[in-house]
């Protein structure tokens, strides 16, 4: 242990609040009581179709490319998807897109697809985009990115309380294990490695069918999905995550009967806001525009 | 005896292979295991793994069991025509210590007589005996595949002919107001941090050679947390103590007792090998109690 590096402990939280869970409008722990780190507001959209998940629990592709389209417009204000996807990317962009292939519930392979058709149709060159989530550390396409898109599934999570956006680069480090303290608080530091700041243009909340808890060592079961047939898609993967954190909270509390806090509390979605400054964390700065089927909306 | 039991009997002298070497203790329970269980039975290929290629099988949480020092993992599927399968993990912590300290992880649900201890969530069913933690999932909702899968979990049970000990470390708590379904065994301070975050670095230098003991306290008018570590020698004790009080408790009194940002008390001591920790208490009577009572 290095004798001069301040080591940091439960009691430098205790000093800033940040264990007295005093809770947020969403649900979450405050970390503190700082304002948001990052300046504005950010803007979400949640757009849902009731036939996007058919009953079998397959993905409508036609259906989810339709969603995207409308949310990504809608995100960036444009008059069509190209347009938008156009305004997100460039012709001599290199393009992750990092998906995520948790067995149990993975992004969907029709949004991998719906993607990288837009990533192409905006232009980028097929040799300069890839889909990858576990082999993006040797991943050249990865390795020489002038551009990243997020997107995977929300679901609850053993050590960080919930997989969200933030979690999903933790494939981008060598140690993820490293991360796991304090129910992975710090991943958003990730988000501020030179390799990685400022390179993600677009993350997509996959909530098709989220899960909202978690059993067994496989932490998986059907019974703890729904059929939600959202996704949600912003440019701040804190704000998005957030907003997912806060349905995810009210489909638990709906389902046990009884507040049931998201455990362990994912402190990372607003640790990136208030320590890391990589996004808004706060409903009075995430402006959230709700598109398409309402009912059982839960926010 | 039943005849479920009887079956189980059946199959495992008729699994019995004379050409096969039972190489290490999961391999023999492995032979043993039931193949069929009310009418699930099993499908595909037994799979194993060790603490290098768990990865490939649990995401995430596969460190948990790396941190009780895991040896192998045998994962097995039951299934049956339009039913939910069923997955049977039984995990080689090569201890009974670390088969209960698993256990201890995770100790929410239904408390039921299967092994050792057991719970029994929705879907979930776990249990420890002897050095084996055993996992049974049925990953959604049906009644009949519950029950099998209970039933196969005391078919598992009975094909492990030992019980084993819990970890001596216990045997120090003071009894009065522990609360012992929320007692967690480790020896890593993910573990620990996970049930109550300390630091960010390990500075009570646990290791695989220390036993730890988080436990919780519930008495009439306060609460408490108390972390108990036995060290392997008095210089990694010694040392974990200076590095408590140096990085945890700078400002302990004469006593060795804080009051903490939360208004709530802590303090250590250093007895034998043994490091004992209030990690918080009500009280600074209930902090100095507790310190005492730990024999």
């Amino acid at each position: 242990m290095a004798e001069k590096r301040h080591v940091i402990t439960r009691r430098d939280f205790l000093r800033a609040g940040a264990c007295v869970a005093v809770g947020s409008a969403i649900g979450l722990p405050l970390i503190g009581k700082a304002a948001s780190a990052a300046a504005g507001q950010s803007r979400v959209v949640l757009i849902r179709h009731d036939g996007v998940v058919e009953a079998s629990g397959n993905v409508r592709p036609d259906i989810l490319a339709a969603m995207l389209d409308a949310a990504v417009v809608s995100l960036l204000q444009a008059s069509e998807a190209a347009e938008a996807w156009r305004t997100i990317l460039k012709p001599g962009d290199t393009v992750g897109i990092k998906t995520n292939f948790w067995g149990s519930l993975p992004t969907p392979p029709e949004l991998d697809e719906a993607v990288k058709k837009r990533v192409l149709a905006a232009g980028v060159s097929t040799s300069n985009v890839a889909v990858d989530d576990r082999g993006i550390r040797s991943n050249p396409v990865f390795e020489k990115a002038t551009a990243l898109i997020n997107m995977r599934p929300m679901r609850t999570h053993h050590w960080s309380g919930l997989g969200t956006l933030l979690k999903n680069y933790i494939m981008f480090v060598p140690s993820p294990w490293a991360y796991h303290g304090n129910a992975c608080e710090s991943l958003g530091s990730i988000w501020n490695k030179p390799e990685i700041k400022g390179k993600t243009r677009l993350n997509v909340l996959v909530m098709l069918t989220p899960q909202f808890h978690g059993i067994g060592p496989h932490h998986f079961s059907k019974t703890y999905v729904w059929s939600y047939g959202g996704l949600i898609v912003s440019a701040d993967p804190v704000a998005a995550d957030a907003t997912g954190a806060g349905i995810i909270q009210a489909k638990r509390n709906l389902f046990f009967g009884e507040e049931r806090p998201i455990s362990p509390p994912p402190r990372h979605i607003e640790a990136a806001d208030v320590t890391y400054g990589v996004g808004n964390s706060r409903p009075e700065r995430i402006e959230l525009v709700k598109l398409g089927w309402d009912k059982d909306i839960l926010i | 005896m039943s005849l479920m039991y009887l079956l189980a009997l059946f199959n495992l002298l008729a699994s019995m292979n004379a050409d096969i070497s039972y190489a290490d203790p999961l391999q023999e329970l492995t032979a043993s295991l039931p193949r069929q269980v009310m009418g699930w039975a099993v499908a595909g290929e037994d799979r194993f793994f060790d603490d290098q290629t768990i990865f490939e099988y649990i995401d995430g949480s596969g460190e948990v069991y790396r941190a009780y020092n895991l040896r192998q993992c045998l994962a097995r599927t039951y299934s049956k025509a339009g039913s939910p399968g069923i997955v049977l993990d039984v995990f080689d912590m090569g201890t009974s210590a670390d088969a209960f300290g698993v256990f201890t992880h995770d100790t929410d649900g239904e408390a039921i007589a299967i092994g050792q201890d057991a719970r029994w969530r929705n879907g979930w069913l776990n249990f420890w005996k002897d050095r084996f933690f055993v996992s049974i999932t049925v990953p959604e909702e049906n009644a009949r595949a519950f029950e099998a899968a209970k039933e196969l979990g005391r078919l598992v049970a009975l094909c492990i002919p030992r019980e084993g000990s819990r970890p001596k470390l216990l045997s120090h708590l003071p009894p009065q107001g522990l609360q012992t379904d929320k007692t967690r065994f480790l020896h890593h301070p993910i573990v620990l941090n996970y049930h109550f975050y300390l630091s960010d670095e390990n500075i009570l230098d646990l290791s695989p050679q220390t036993d730890a003991v988080l436990a919780t306290y519930q008495n009439a008018n306060t609460s408490a947390r108390l972390l108990l570590v036995q060290y392997p020698d008095a210089n990694t004790a010694r040392k974990a103590a200076e590095n408590m009080r140096r990085h945890y408790l700078p400002d302990a009194d004469a006593e060795g007792i804080s009051r903490l940002e939360n208004g709530k008390w802590a303090s250590s001591r250093l007895k034998n090998q043994m490091l004992i920790v209030i990690l918080e208490a009500g009280s600074r009577q209930s902090a100095a109690d507790l310190v005492r009572e730990v024999n």
